[in-house]
């Protein structure tokens, strides 16, 4: 092997050329291709975020479009359900609409008292109101009282009796003098 | 062989280190690796704008999709609500109590000679009835009668209710005698006391109750 005899002179300049070059490496990969690099990987990063955002957007939006198709019953029905609770405050539409409603059915004299109301613990049901009334009929025949009651609940789907107290007139055993407990859950207005 | 004297010797050993100069010959290979770094690194500004060209490109579409997504997901957030709602409601639509039949059942049971006093009647959160039926029966065996009214709403009830039971509370003979068909009776106070299982209540997360008949 062939030996290089370098003067001092040589070993110094040739010290200084590779420290000029271990610079040159330094300084192009940490200030210029470095960062060069760092901006691509997160605009790559970036641009795989959006795609993934797009693409699961497109199925989100796909997905909406099929519930909306098999939603289309369940809001008519929901529409239909709201539809039985009128504007304004309860207490002010629904005892006149029982007298009108029993009155209907030759039970007169019927009045409503509101007993007591409650949120729902659903959160499925927040807007919605269960309402405890009290009806009293002070005179009303027996079948007449079954018909009404039968009608109320077919026409009210969102109305429930929970109590029912009949008693005969001592002097009219002919009609009776009733009171139900009945149960509302009316959407809040 | 000719004789050759080389009198520049020392000038051409000078050229030649000044040649083979170690500084000259590094400045030259850093310039050209320089060159081939600066080349890369074009190269490599090129494909970065190509990237960001595309980042533009994928910003541009998802700011177009966004507000379609955006509206998109609140109205199925709205729909599902309405779904869950209306299955809640309808579940305890199916799953309430119609008192409508149970009064025409009770008063079907009802023979001429018994005369139903006071019915009071409640359902409970698990749908569970209880009726309580105060009357007076009036016949040669007025007791009779009234069981006879007692196995007629056990009968009848029990073709739609599970669980029924019909029971005397109390049953005690009268002593005041009421007119039936121009002869005068005995009659009898009899107390029952009714209970049966009305459907199953609902709940919130119940899939589908069992739907209970229509009052007609």
């Amino acid at each position: 092997m062939k030996k290089i005899d370098l003067s001092k002179d040589q070993l110094q300049k040739v010290i200084l050329s590779l420290l000029g070059f271990a610079a040159l490496i330094y300084v192009y990969f940490t200030f210029f291709l470095g960062p060069l690099d760092r901006s691509a990987a997160s605009m790559k990063a970036s641009i795989n975020d959006l795609q993934t955002k797009v693409a699961a957007s497109k199925s989100e939006i796909t997905k909406e479009a099929q519930l909306e198709r098999e939603a289309g019953s369940a809001t008519a029905r929901f529409a239909e359900l709201r539809s039985h609770t009128p504007e304004g405050a309860p207490i002010a539409w629904f005892p006149p609409r029982m007298r009108t409603f029993f009155a209907s059915h030759e039970i007169d004299k019927a009045t409503a008292r509101l007993e007591s109301s409650e949120d729902y613990k659903n959160p499925a049901l927040e807007k919605w109101t269960r309402y405890h009334w009290s009806i009293e009929l002070p005179g009303a025949g027996y079948n007449e009282l079954g018909k009404a009651i039968a009608d109320l609940e077919n026409a009210e789907p969102l109305f429930a009796v929970s109590e029912v107290k009949i008693h005969t007139l001592p002097d009219d055993p002919r009609n009776q003098v009733v009171d139900l407990r009945v149960t509302t859950t009316l959407a809040k207005r | 062989m000719a004789l050759h004297l080389n009198l520049l010797h020392e000038e051409i050993q000078e050229q030649r280190q000044r040649q083979r100069d170690p500084l000259k010959l590094g400045l030259i290979a850093l310039g050209a690796i320089g060159a081939l770094f600066f080349l890369y690194y074009m190269w490599q500004g090129y494909r970065v704008l190509q990237v960001k060209n595309q980042l533009s490109v994928a910003e541009a579409e998802w700011a177009k999709v966004e507000p379609k997504v955006t509206s998109a997901q609140k109205r199925a957030t709205d729909l599902s609500g309405t779904i869950n709602t209306t299955r809640i409601l309808d579940d305890k639509i199916h799953a309430r109590v119609y008192w409508g039949p149970i009064l025409e059942r009770i008063a079907r049971c009802v023979a001429p000679n018994t005369q139903i006093v006071s019915l009071d009647g409640m359902v409970d959160a698990k749908n569970a009835v209880a009726i309580s039926l105060e009357g007076v029966a009036a016949g040669a065996e007025p007791r009779s009668v009234a069981e006879d009214l007692r196995q007629m709403l056990f009968e009848q009830l029990g073709k739609h209710y599970p669980d029924v039971s019909v029971e005397f509370k109390s049953l005690e003979d009268l002593d005041t005698q009421v007119s039936i068909g121009g002869s005068n009776v005995p009659t009898a106070r009899y107390f029952l006391k009714i209970s049966f299982q009305a459907g199953t209540p609902a709940t919130a997360d119940a899939a589908a109750a069992p739907r209970l008949e229509k009052a007609p």
